[in-house]
């Protein structure tokens, strides 16, 4: 992002004479978790869209299903694939319904374990499909499969006053 | 005559499209023009004397390629000779033990893994610069929770400053002999200078796999992420020694000042490259509590200080002497002080307000109340607007 910074300056001036004005977070995931980040754009009838921070692609080959988390800037993240021996020591085939199944258990696992748990999916499945068992598998593992739109901070002559992603506590 | 007509008209169109808007288009046409991909990589170009990476950590192991062949055939004809796997897999009903393949997946991909990940968090960078490493072993950082569950520390995971008020539980793989050291750094809360981290934990000089037992050269400090500020990355290493090693580190312990933990892991890892190599890898995120207000009040004995991101300000046109069809009150509005305008604002919220009372209870049709009829209509509609709760209003 070039326009936005992780740059954060002080409230109120002139109390805190021992911490500085200004505080730059250098997290580079810092400003996606927060949805202040820039998303990318482009036209709004193309297809796939380019629209998000992190993206979930399925890749099915004759011997292999790959389910990876893609970022619109540094590329595949997480991968997870049924022909790692992680998988393929404990199932019968590589491409049938329970390696999907397995798939997206071990794949929403990993997500969760790095702090990625929301995701853009643009992924159409038939319902009861493999693919659709796969994405089951995925949200009941607890990964969210829409991610929240950039949140824009109101202008003094807006009309409404959204809450801040930041402020939110959760009790 | 027809043709005479269809001659002039190729005559004279045929070079020329219509271009909508042409008068207003700026850069290529579309068929020349580079492609956003295109602008963004020139704009972003990093020559390779820039981004040349060196590991510094251990060197994963080659596992022959004709071994592996034979083990894959080896799997392949016990999974398909096997009938019971068959009729589970055919069923849909073939579950994989999540533990086991845990494992597995550690021992063989699981460090490349870590590796993808921490580039994508920026761990290496921050911490090395130009170095990095890949975690070939499996470092377990467990925090205690008050329920009697236990909150593992993964890669990236976020966990509250609640949750890690003290030192947590850590473990590794190791044969009794080799001497550990462990470094807990926050890489992203230094309050004056940005560059550098704050060193949270430190021991040095672990025999095996007792934490207990290392030389604690700074005692552990909870973390403190600013409120205003989003997540902070807080990133456990573990370094191998090849003997015992003395720091020149100064010993820090749970009274001594915040300006003593800061820490640049580029520099003192260049001066002890030689000795030491990571091996182990683990961080979270972590986000403001109500335990970092009271950290700053009581342990630190300063105001907590708060920041809010510097969002950039909106372009508002060059104010004009006579603007056509736009309303003078909100039009002026935009050029006058905003703290002024929530001043005047917050005044007339104050008269009504008796900090003895309670507030008044909302009118239930608050436009229903009819203003007075000499009231200008502009003055009528900020009226309404005040009383409904939209725009201004709220900032007060």
């Amino acid at each position: 992002m070039f326009s936005t910074k992780n740059v954060f300056p002080i409230a109120n001036l002139a109390r805190y004479n021992s911490t500085a004005a200004t505080f730059v977070n250098r997290n580079p995931r810092n400003l996606e978790r927060m949805r202040i980040a820039r998303k990318p754009d482009g036209y709004h009838l193309e297809r796939p869209g380019r629209v998000f921070w992190h993206k979930l692609m399925i890749t099915p080959t004759n011997r292999t299903v790959k389910a990876e988390v893609i970022h619109f800037v540094n590329g595949s993240v997480i991968e997870a694939k049924t022909s790692e021996l992680a998988l393929r020591n404990q199932l019968y085939s590589m491409t049938d319904t329970c390696a999907y199944i397995n798939l997206g258990r071990v794949f929403a696992q990993r997500c969760l374990e790095c702090g990625i748990t929301e995701m853009a999916c643009d992924i159409e499945s038939k319902k009861g499909s493999k693919i659709d068992k796969f994405l089951n598998e995925v949200v009941k593992g607890g990964i969210k499969l829409v991610e929240e739109p950039v949140y824009k901070k109101p202008e003094p002559w807006d009309w409404i006053r959204t809450e801040k992603p930041w402020e939110v506590t959760e009790e | 005559m027809n043709t005479f007509r269809s001659f002039w008209r190729i005559n004279s169109f045929h070079r020329y499209q219509q271009i909508r808007l042409g008068h207003r288009i700026r850069g290529k046409p579309p068929l020349q023009c580079r492609t956003i991909k295109e602008r963004l990589d020139e704009l972003n170009y990093k020559d390779e004397l820039y981004t040349t990476r060196i590991d510094i950590g251990y060197p994963s192991e080659k596992k022959s390629s004709s071994k592996a062949r034979e083990e894959r055939m080896e799997l392949s004809k016990t999974t398909k000779n096997d009938k019971k796997m068959e009729e589970l897999a055919r069923k849909g009903l073939l579950e994989i033990d999540m533990e086991k393949s845990k494992k597995d997946w550690l021992q063989s991909l699981g460090p490349m893994h870590k590796k993808q990940i921490a580039d994508h968090y920026g761990v290496y960078e921050h911490l090395y610069g130009e170095g990095f490493f890949i975690p070939q072993l499996h470092l377990e950082v467990f925090y205690d929770i008050s329920d009697g569950n236990c909150l593992p520390v993964y890669y990236g995971n976020v966990i509250k400053p609640a949750e890690a008020l003290e030192s947590p539980h850590v473990s590794y793989d190791t044969d009794g002999n080799t001497l550990w050291t462990l470094a807990l750094t926050n890489l992203d809360g230094h309050l004056a200078e940005n560059d550098k981290e704050y060193v949270h934990w430190f021991i040095a000089n672990i025999p095996g796999n007792s934490i207990e037992k290392g030389d604690v050269i700074a005692d552990y400090l909870r973390p403190f992420p600013l409120k205003g500020t989003g997540y902070h990355r807080y990133v456990f290493v573990l370094y191998k020694q090849d003997g015992m090693i003395s720091y020149d580190l100064p010993k820090i312990t749970s009274s001594s000042p915040l300006e003593e933990r800061t820490f640049c892991t580029r520099d003192w890892y260049k001066k002890y490259q030689d000795n030491i190599t990571p091996i182990g890898l683990a961080f979270y995120q972590s986000d403001w509590d109500i335990t970092v207000k009271d950290f700053f009040n009581k342990t630190l004995n300063r105001k907590e200080p708060i920041y809010e991101y510097d969002f950039p300000e909106p372009y508002i046109r060059p104010q004009e002497w006579f603007p056509r069809r736009k309303p003078f009150n909100l039009y002026m509005d935009k050029y006058r002080d905003p703290k002024q305008i929530n001043k005047e604002y917050l005044l007339r919220k104050l008269k009504t307000e008796d900090p003895f009372k309670a507030p008044a209870p909302p009118l239930r049709f608050p436009n229903a109340h009819p203003l007075p009829r000499n009231m200008p209509s502009w003055l009528k509609v900020h009226e309404k607007k005040i009383r409904l709760g939209w725009g201004r209003v709220n900032d007060v």
